[in-house]
Order: C-alpha cells, then structure tokens, then sequence
C-alpha cells in the first residue's frame, strides 16, 4: 500500500455545512411494510434515525461555498493567498465543468490558482488530504481549499430500504498550508476496483447515458425499488469490506508512523453508520469515547463530507480545549477504496458546523 | 467447531431470538426476525468467532443452521 509521511504542512480549519431540513425514520415506517419491530431494530442496532437532506434547488456545490465562506472568515485567509481548490464529489453541479471551477469562480479566486475535482466519495476527504499535502511538500502550493461534500440523498430512490433511510447531504471547506515545523502527518491509500459494483450509480455516465430505460423502476429480490439511475449498495458486501481493510488499515498506518494506538486522541471514521463504527472500533480495541460516532444518527450517512462533520459536529468544542490532538481519520467505501491519515490538530482557527441558508 | 456453540453464537447474533429456540434442522430464513440486519449480524459473529467471512451466496445456498453451519465448517479447513 502506498504510504506517505509529509513534514511542514498543517490543517488550519475546517467548517462543515448541512442542510437544514431533517427527515426522521420514525415517519417512515411504510418503508418497511409497517414493520416496528424491523424499524426499532435498525435503529437500535444500525442507528439510524434523522437525517439532514437537501431540497431541490440545492447541491453539494451551494453547501460547499457555504461552508468556504466561513472558513475564509474565520481564518482570515487573503484569496490571492489560495493556490488551489480540491473539490471531492460524485454529486457535481454538471458533468462538465468540475465542481472546483464553478466554485473557483463564485469564491473569486485569483486566475493563478489550480482547480480539479475528484471523484471520489466516502474515501474522498482523507484522499482529498492527501493530494492538499503532497502539492504543498512538492513546492507548488503556499495553501490548498478542500472542499468536500455530496448530496447522495438525492440519488437514492425513496422505495430502497438499503439506502433510503441512511443517507444524507452535507458540505465541508477545509484549509490546509505550509506550516514551519509542523509535525508530521502520515498517509495510506487503497483501492478494491474489483468491487467497482458493490455501491454504484449504473446509469448516467458514458457506460450506461440517460435514456427512457434507465428511468424505469424495478423492484430487487429484497424488495427494494429503484432505477439503474438511483444508487445501488450491497449491504452485505460493503459491510464486509469494511471491517475487513479498516481495522488493517488503520493498524498498518499506526505502525508505519509509530504510534501507539492508545497515543491517538481521536479516531474519526467516516460515518457509515454506528454498526460498523462500533465493528471497527470493538476490532481494534479502541476506547468508545475516542471514537465519534453519532453523526449518522443526527445527520445521515453524509459520503464525503462525513469525517469533516464528525469533526464539526462533535469535537469541536474538545479540540478548542486543548493544545493538540492526534487524529486519525480514516474513510472507507465507493470504488471501492479507502485511505487513512494520522494528523496533529494544533490552534485551529475555526472548526465549525452551520446549517445552510438559502 | 462445535454444532452447539454454533448455534449459540447464531441465536445471540440474531435480535429478538430465544436461546433455545433453533434446532439443526431449523430454516433460519423461516424465522419471523430474519431479515437484511440479521444476515449482517450473523455475518459478523462468524467472522469473530471463526475469522470466516461468509458472502452473500453462502446465505442463499444454506437453508437449515446445520447447512450454514457446514458452509463455516468447509471454510474453517481450508
């Protein structure tokens, strides 16, 4: 696996954006065939219950913005001082332009200054990290945007149990930049391509485009209805990929940057749902106050936007009561793939979760 | 490994089932509390106590716990 270690590059802050309009399971019970004790079970066991959703009229792109705005405040960081924009999504405005040149634009941010998207979701943050550090050690960038976020609500059909009840929407802005002496920061990144079709979008891309067919509903031996235009998600498989490479991953991480497990102040998943998280967490022995896990059950499964959330949302007002914190942040899903990151959070200057106004 | 402790550990992953209530010969899919978060839960105790990883073909060829029961048994040896 591809590991890194980068010296002198530090995360300033970081805000997080939800939607302000929440729809909660326990007015869903048609969805499970008037089942209570099914729906008492999910939420029991998975924790699943309210979740933040956008409208209509609003992307992931209008909650990233947000949240940049804040984060650009906050921070007092000069436009002309941002080199780059990582925009991390599966739900862009457009399949052309990307994301990060819509929001390059809205932000108005000088013309030197690189803009890509990635296109990846529940690994997206920690990847999205990455590539922020590797441009600023590389010696091309003074400070790099992040923004992270999806709006996968929208992609799910109403009828599929699977995903329906689980997902949210969510944006994030994060800034990172060169730091003298900053402490070090350790990365590693994986990819499962043969599992490309265990949670996927079928239609809509090159593969499969839009047409009179791929709007059709069917309904799954499990039940489930949706279109090859809705997400798919195999439960069971993603389930098991799951607690099978997170808990090595993060072992392996741990051991690449000597550390011990019980020196890491928080390990930040990204927020499937408490199930795994309590999975992974029982796996590697990590003591349950460490590990955030509640975001789910508040604001849905929110993809890429997730770990920021669980960050804003959580451990906020720890982490602006101590020096430091050593973090591990690990995301885990589509592609499939997955990528951790062990990080020192120390003096940030904002760390932040708003609701979106429209 | 053992039917009997099988079986233990198959009841206790289940919510909302009896100790006692599954025989051998029980068609586990039968069971009124058998459903998508069971075969998630079985999953995972099986993977704990056997460090077997059962997919979801597993689930459909097994009928009766003894079926299952064998599918962990022939991924134990191998």
């Amino acid at each position: 696996m591809p590991k890194c270690r980068f010296l002198d590059v530090r995360i300033t802050g970081l805000v997080t954006c939800v939607p302000p309009h929440e729809k909660c399971i326990d007015d869903e019970l048609e969805l499970f065939g008037g089942n209570m004790q099914q729906l008492k079970r999910l939420k029991k066991t998975i924790g699943l219950h309210k979740r933040r959703v956008v409208d209509a009229d609003t992307t992931a792109a209008d909650l990233c913005e947000q949240a940049a705005r804040r984060l650009i405040e906050e921070t007092a960081v000069e436009l002309a001082q941002i080199d780059a924009v990582i925009c991390v999504t599966q739900t862009p405005d457009y399949s052309q332009p990307c994301n990060a040149a819509v929001l390059h634009g809205r932000l108005g941010l000088l013309k030197d200054c690189a803009a890509l998207d990635v296109n990846l979701g529940c690994s997206g943050y920690v990847y999205g990290l990455w590539l922020a550090h590797t441009m600023i050690a590389s010696g091309g960038c003074e400070r790099v945007l992040l923004l992270a976020g999806d709006t996968i609500s929208r992609l799910v059909h109403a009828k599929d149990r699977a995903v329906a009840p689980l997902f949210g929407d969510g944006g994030s802005a994060t800034l990172i930049e060169r730091s003298a002496g900053a402490p070090a920061a350790f990365f590693s990144l994986q990819t499962d391509g043969s599992g490309y079709d265990k949670l996927m979008v079928p239609a809509g891309g090159a593969r499969q485009p839009f047409s009179a067919a791929t709007s059709l509903v069917a309904e799954d031996a499990a039940g489930n209805i949706r279109s090859p235009e809705n997400l798919f998600m195999d439960g069971a498989e993603i389930f098991n990929f799951s607690i099978t490479e997170e808990p090595k991953s993060v072992t392996e991480l741990l051991k690449y940057a000597s550390v011990e497990t019980g020196a890491v102040d928080f390990y930040v998943f990204h927020q499937a749902n408490r199930y795994i998280l309590g999975n992974i967490a029982k796996r590697l022995k990590l003591d349950p106050a460490k590990v955030p896990m509640e975001t789910v059950e508040r604001f849905g499964n929110q993809s890429s936007a997730s770990i920021p959330s669980a960050i804003c949302g959580e451990l906020s007002a720890t982490l602006a009561g101590c020096d430091s914190a050593q973090m591990l942040l690990s995301g885990f899903g589509v592609g499939l793939s997955w990528a951790s990151a062990l990080v020192e959070f120390r003096d940030l200057s904002v760390c932040e979760l708003i609701d979106y106004t429209s | 490994m053992e039917l009997d402790t099988f079986i233990k550990h198959f009841e206790d992953a289940v919510e909302d089932l009896e100790s006692g209530t599954l025989t051998p010969e029980t068609s586990f899919k039968d069971l009124k509390s058998w459903d998508s978060l069971a075969v998630l839960t079985v999953t995972d105790a099986m993977d704990m106590e056997y460090a077997v990883t059962l997919r979801k073909a597993d689930f459909e060829s097994a009928a009766t716990v003894v079926q299952l029961f064998e599918i962990v048994q022939s991924k134990l040896t191998k």
